[in-house]
């Protein structure tokens, strides 16, 4: 049923200026996509997703692709499923991309829509479908075709943005995916969205400091470990890195307590962290090397 | 002649050299960085991303690729911008993703097939059919 399980959600809600892209030939996937990403700010088309998301031989979109297309235009994508999830990222105005059966089981026709609204009283879904602008679906429809693709959907937002269910992990999963996807500022302001709601994170406080690092922003990416290491300083990963970028900009000495400490500390990466003291060892006494025999 | 050969194989050379070090991401300079999704996630360091870029790279998967219409490096950057977890369940759950087409669809289609047995033999070691959808209209 409805709402009706989560009384803190409005009876009925609709999600205003949406852009409409009626979908030209099983380009559900394209379109809905290009919904999103322009809801979320960014000038997008169906034709300009087309080519990231679609398969021709599929004649359709698989959901890994419109999840690394809205990271490749540098947006979070943040998968939801289920019902509860579904209510409060409407009610929140996040429009929603689902996966719908319109078939049966053995006879499938998948398709993709976006839900922008819901009216308890009256048992319906509003959606954006096809070549139809506002599609008002039954409930109790709508339901039955969504469960039969496992209630999937996906929330398109910001890095600045949180989805209204989002939790620590897949949220910090979901912001590596843009630092994967090479959209480094994009990541940077992610993880610092994670940390906003959740200051204990130390994968966001790395991300930011991996992110910078990949950019080639040494300074940033040294101030970003250095906090890490004064939050965590149990993380031997973030000495490591510290110690890593310390050693790019061409001061092993300094490097060389970082790395001690990493590999003190220890853990899972235990042998990352003794390779990395290795290196710093080893530039050391080169140079060392080199000093002597300037004199 | 000899002499253009040898030309040749010195500018090949240098190529391939200067191709190793530019292509290389800055992370990759060094084996003791540390990713972070290894921070998110340590345990599961093991690759399924490596298998998959090994598998993508491949010339006949390649050929296989784009009989199906879909260009190799377009594949490579779709599974590039995935994380780990999420590589681990396409590879686990390719075979029953649905790809969203038209509400017109129907499903045929032997060609896909081809596809599929490729994954399934070659690599991944799948069980099941994929379900898709393909235009009558």
């Amino acid at each position: 049923m409805l709402p009706a399980a989560a009384p803190a959600l409005p009876a009925r809600t609709e999600i205003r200026d949406l852009a409409f892209f009626p979908e030209a030939a099983h380009q559900c996937g394209p379109a809905a996509l290009a919904t999103v990403l322009t809801w979320s700010g960014l000038s997008a088309t169906p034709d300009a997703v087309v080519k990231q998301v679609y398969s021709p031989a599929l004649k359709g979109s698989l959901q890994p692709a419109l999840i690394s297309g809205a990271r490749r235009h540098g947006r979070i994508a943040y998968e939801i499923a289920g019902r509860d999830a579904l209510w409060q990222e409407v009610a929140a105005g996040h429009p929603v991309i689902v996966l719908q059966n319109l078939g049966i089981s053995w006879n499938p026709v998948w398709h993709y829509a976006v839900v922008m609204g819901y009216d308890q009283p009256q048992q319906t879904v509003v959606l954006r479908s096809g070549q139809t602008a506002r599609q008002s679906m039954s409930f109790h429809l709508f339901d039955r075709t969504w469960a039969r693709a496992n209630r999937w959907g996906m929330v398109v937002l910001p890095p600045s943005q949180l989805p209204a269910t989002a939790e620590e992990r897949p949220f910090v999963a979901a912001v590596i995916g843009l630092e994967k996807a090479r959209q480094w500022p994009a990541a940077i302001t992610g993880y610092r969205t994670a940390l906003a709601r959740w200051p204990k994170s130390l994968a966001a406080r790395m991300g930011i400091g991996n992110s910078y690092y990949a950019m080639g922003d040494l300074a940033a990416a040294e101030r970003a470990f250095r906090e890490a290491v004064s939050f965590h300083p149990e993380a031997g990963a973030a000495y490591n890195n510290l110690a890593q970028v310390l050693m790019a900009q061409g001061r092993a000495t300094e490097a060389l307590p970082a790395a001690r400490q990493a590999v003190a500390l220890g853990g899972p990466l235990a042998e990352v962290y003794r390779q990395t003291l290795e290196e710093i060892r080893k530039r050391l006494e080169t140079d060392a090397a080199g000093e002597s025999a300037r004199f | 002649m000899k002499s253009k050969d040898w030309l040749r194989r010195l500018v090949c050379a240098l190529m391939v050299v200067s191709l190793l070090f530019w292509s290389a991401p800055p992370q990759a300079v060094w084996a003791a960085w540390v990713e972070t999704e290894s921070v998110l996630n340590p345990s599961a360091a093991d690759s399924a991303r490596a298998r998959l870029e090994i598998f993508l790279a491949r010339q006949d998967v390649q050929a296989a690729l784009q009989t199906h219409g879909i260009d190799p490096r377009e594949a490579c950057s779709r599974a590039a911008s995935l994380s780990d977890g999420e590589i681990l369940r396409v590879a686990d759950r390719i075979p029953e993703m649905p790809a969203g087409g038209s509400a017109l669809g129907v499903v045929i289609g032997a060609g896909l097939v081809v596809f599929i047995v490729l994954l399934v033999t070659d690599i991944l070691g799948f069980t099941h059919v994929f379900p898709f959808v393909t235009h009558r209209r």
